[in-house]
């Protein structure tokens, strides 16, 4: 059993592309979770906030933010199948 | 005529000691594989530069002691001073580190360098170490024929060492051979005269092989032979350090003015740690005496002596000089200093900046620094925007003649004298740096490269829109008044907007926030488009009006959308790791465009609203 492991971590060392799929990943996840942060951190700001103008520019960047996570998530479904179909 | 001459005669030289001796052969061999060992070790360390050894030399630089500290274990690693040394240029010109911490570093690596001493004379003259190299050789090669770069700089630090340990091996089988046929000995000189005469060919043969290391080797393996005297050896060590400086003089010909600093204060550190071993060079013998003997060191091992003294030697200087950092800095800066030039020149690209992938990231995007803020002033200037107090608010100037407002003589003028010999140098710089190794280098040095070509869009823009700014703004129609300075109101929005986001230096984070500028961007060109519209149906303007304000908002549209985009480029390229990915979440138009239609849907009375 422990040999199986070595001999996969070996593997995985000693298989760049593979290691590269799995950095993206792992970045891609870093930035989901700053993004979602950020989503709540604004949305936090815009149910205090009563000034009009304001709070139209808050909404303006929730939606961005929340655009853009919802990018994110599709661009690390696509990895992690990418992943699955190639092990 | 002399340097055509040289290579011709050093060969033939060569040549001809192979002939008259076998021995001489088998050294020199030694010497060749040291130095190609050397150069497999750089190269492969050179393979994890993309990241981690910047990485860790920005953290490792926040003090003297750290900057020691850090110069004096990567040499120890590396096995190479010279490599620590030119990488130390190379970010001191690409202005990631300061010239203490260079200089830090630079101390650290000479006292590094001692370790190499330890090893070949404590364990590569007793162990066979051939029997080491082999295998390393066979590693290294078979991972040198992999795909990854990591493997394959994995493969050239094994072969490297490989290599290292061959040479000296054939240095020792060669000295050890000559014993038997020719004595050097004999040609020992003793007192002050053969100290002298010792460290000048100590620093030719470095300054000949450019490296301290093969020539320690050599003068440990002929002391272990007995071809040189103890005394002429510690001479020569001497030698050898003040010739290693040369590699870093070398490289910091085409430096920056910093750079040339840091190869000027290892010259100096060297030279004065030269000066004090000679003239106290035989109370240090009794040191290393006294030493040898704490240490259990055998009195005849004079390998391990030479060892030792090498290390009190640099040990001292480093102790002697480190106190003064501060005030080689000042000396420094005085004797070197940065030449003002009628026109803005680049300060961060240089050869030494382009040696390694993430320093020439980080010297372009410091140049596209200097660009894109000379291009917000220039912009700036053109739409009569001033900054309040000279400090970080933009105001809009009221009663602006559409005139620029600096002194200078138009944005032409402007973009000669701030833009231009720096945009060029950019170009020419990212079209000569090539790293085939990481295809991530690269295309961050074309983004980079991209973003300049925006900013320049940017200020070509500004230049168009101002032409009728110049006329509207002076205009009796209030109408036309109105629309232009709504353009100038803006684009002050955009950059003051760009700017506050800079300043939480919040890297990715920054540049995905840009991505709402655009869609303020993308509305203000639809609203201006209304209004123009019904500006001339309401005939408060003329056609003509129209037509320019319809096409300065599509300038401003872009002068607007190029900083963002710029702005994008440069601050996502401050936390690289995160680059990639941030790149596929930026939204494109037709992101945009979805948003816009989720958000804004229109109400019975024809005015649009905030969806809840």
């Amino acid at each position: 059993m422990k040999l199986k492991k070595l001999i996969r971590k070996l593997e995985n060392y000693l298989d760049a592309d593979a290691r590269e799929r799995k950095e993206h990943r792992d970045e891609m996840k870093t930035l989901l979770q700053k993004m979602k942060t950020k989503e709540k951190n604004l949305a936090a700001k815009a149910l205090v906030e009563f000034d009009e103008n304001r709070l139209a520019t808050l909404r303006k960047q929730i939606d961005m933010v929340h655009a853009q996570r919802k990018k994110g998530i599709s661009a690390l479904k696509e990895l992690v199948d990418k992943h699955e179909s190639t092990d | 005529m002399v340097k055509r001459l040289l290579l011709p005669v050093v060969l033939l030289m060569l040549a001809g000691g192979f002939w008259l001796s076998a021995d001489f052969k088998t050294i020199s061999a030694g010497v060749a594989i040291f130095l190609f060992g050397m150069l497999s070790l750089e190269q492969g360390f050179s393979a994890f530069t993309g990241g981690l050894l910047e990485r860790v030399l920005k953290r490792a630089t926040s003090s003297h002691l750290r900057s020691l500290g850090f110069g004096m274990l990567s040499t120890a690693v590396m096995q190479s001073s010279s490599l620590v040394s030119v990488i130390a240029i190379s970010f001191l010109s690409a202005g990631l580190i300061s010239l203490a911490a260079g200089i830090g570093i630079v101390f650290g690596a000479n006292l590094g360098t001692t370790t190499g001493a330890w090893l070949i004379a404590g364990f590569g003259l007793k162990v066979d170490i051939a029997k080491y190299a082999m295998p390393m050789l066979v590693f290294g090669i078979v991972l040198l024929f992999q795909s990854s770069s990591k493997l394959k700089g994995t493969g050239s630090v094994l072969c490297g060492l490989g290599f290292l340990f061959l040479g000296i091996y054939y240095m020792k089988e060669g000295f050890e051979a000559f014993k038997s046929t020719i004595d050097l000995a004999r040609y020992s000189v003793s007192g002050y005269p053969g100290v002298l005469l010792f460290m000048l060919i100590g620093v030719f043969a470095t300054v000949v092989m450019q490296s301290s290391h093969a020539t320690l080797v050599l003068i440990i393996t002929a002391l272990a032979a007995q071809q040189i005297t103890y005394e002429n050896a510690l001479a020569l060590a001497i030698g050898a350090n003040i010739g290693t400086t040369i590699t870093a003089v070398l490289s910091a010909l085409n430096a920056t003015a910093s750079g040339k600093r840091l190869a000027v204060a290892h010259l100096i550190f060297n030279l004065v740690t030269a000066l004090i071993s000679v003239a106290l060079i035989f109370h240090l013998v009794d040191l290393v005496d006294w030493t040898a003997t704490m240490l259990g060191i055998d009195s005849t091992d004079y390998t391990l002596k030479l060892a030792i003294f090498h290390t009190i030697f640099n040990l001292g200087g480093v102790l002697i000089m480190l106190p003064f950092i501060n005030t080689l800095v000042r000396f420094l800066e005085r004797v070197i200093p940065d030449r003002i030039p009628e026109v803005d020149q680049p300060l961060y690209l240089s050869s030494a900046s382009a040696e390694f992938p993430n320093t020439a990231i980080e010297a372009v995007k410091n140049e596209t620094l200097r660009v894109y803020d000379a291009a917000v002033n220039i912009i700036s200037s053109g739409m009569g925007l001033a900054r309040e107090g000279g400090g970080n608010r933009i105001q809009v100037v009221k009663n602006f003649d559409g005139k620029p407002l600096t002194g200078e003589s138009g944005i032409d003028a402007m973009y000669e004298k701030h833009v231009k010999s720096i945009y060029s140098a950019i170009l020419v710089f990212i079209s000569d740096t090539a790293f085939p190794r990481k295809e991530e280098h690269a295309s961050t040095l074309q983004w980079l490269r991209e973003a300049n070509v925006q900013i320049v869009e940017a200020i070509k823009d500004t230049k168009h829109l101002q032409k009728n700014l110049q006329r509207f703004m002076v205009s009796g129609n209030p109408d036309i008044r109105h629309s232009y300075n709504r353009i100038r109101h803006h684009i002050a929005a955009i950059i003051q907007e760009i700017l506050d986001i800079r300043q939480q230096q919040d890297g990715v984070m920054d540049m995905l926030a840009l991505d709402a500028l655009k869609l303020t961007i993308d509305e203000h060109k639809n609203s201006m488009a209304d209004e123009m519209t019904k500006l001339i149906a309401s005939r408060k303007i003329s056609p003509q009006m129209g037509s320019s304000l319809l096409n300065d908002s599509t300038y401003a549209h872009d002068v607007s959308m190029n900083l963002v985009l710029a702005a994008q480029t440069l601050f996502g390229a401050s936390e690289p790791e995160l680059l990639h990915a941030a790149r596929s979440v930026t939204l494109d138009v037709n992101d945009r465009d979805t948003i816009l239609e989720e958000t804004t849907m229109p109400k019975s009375d024809g005015k649009t609203m905030v969806q809840e």
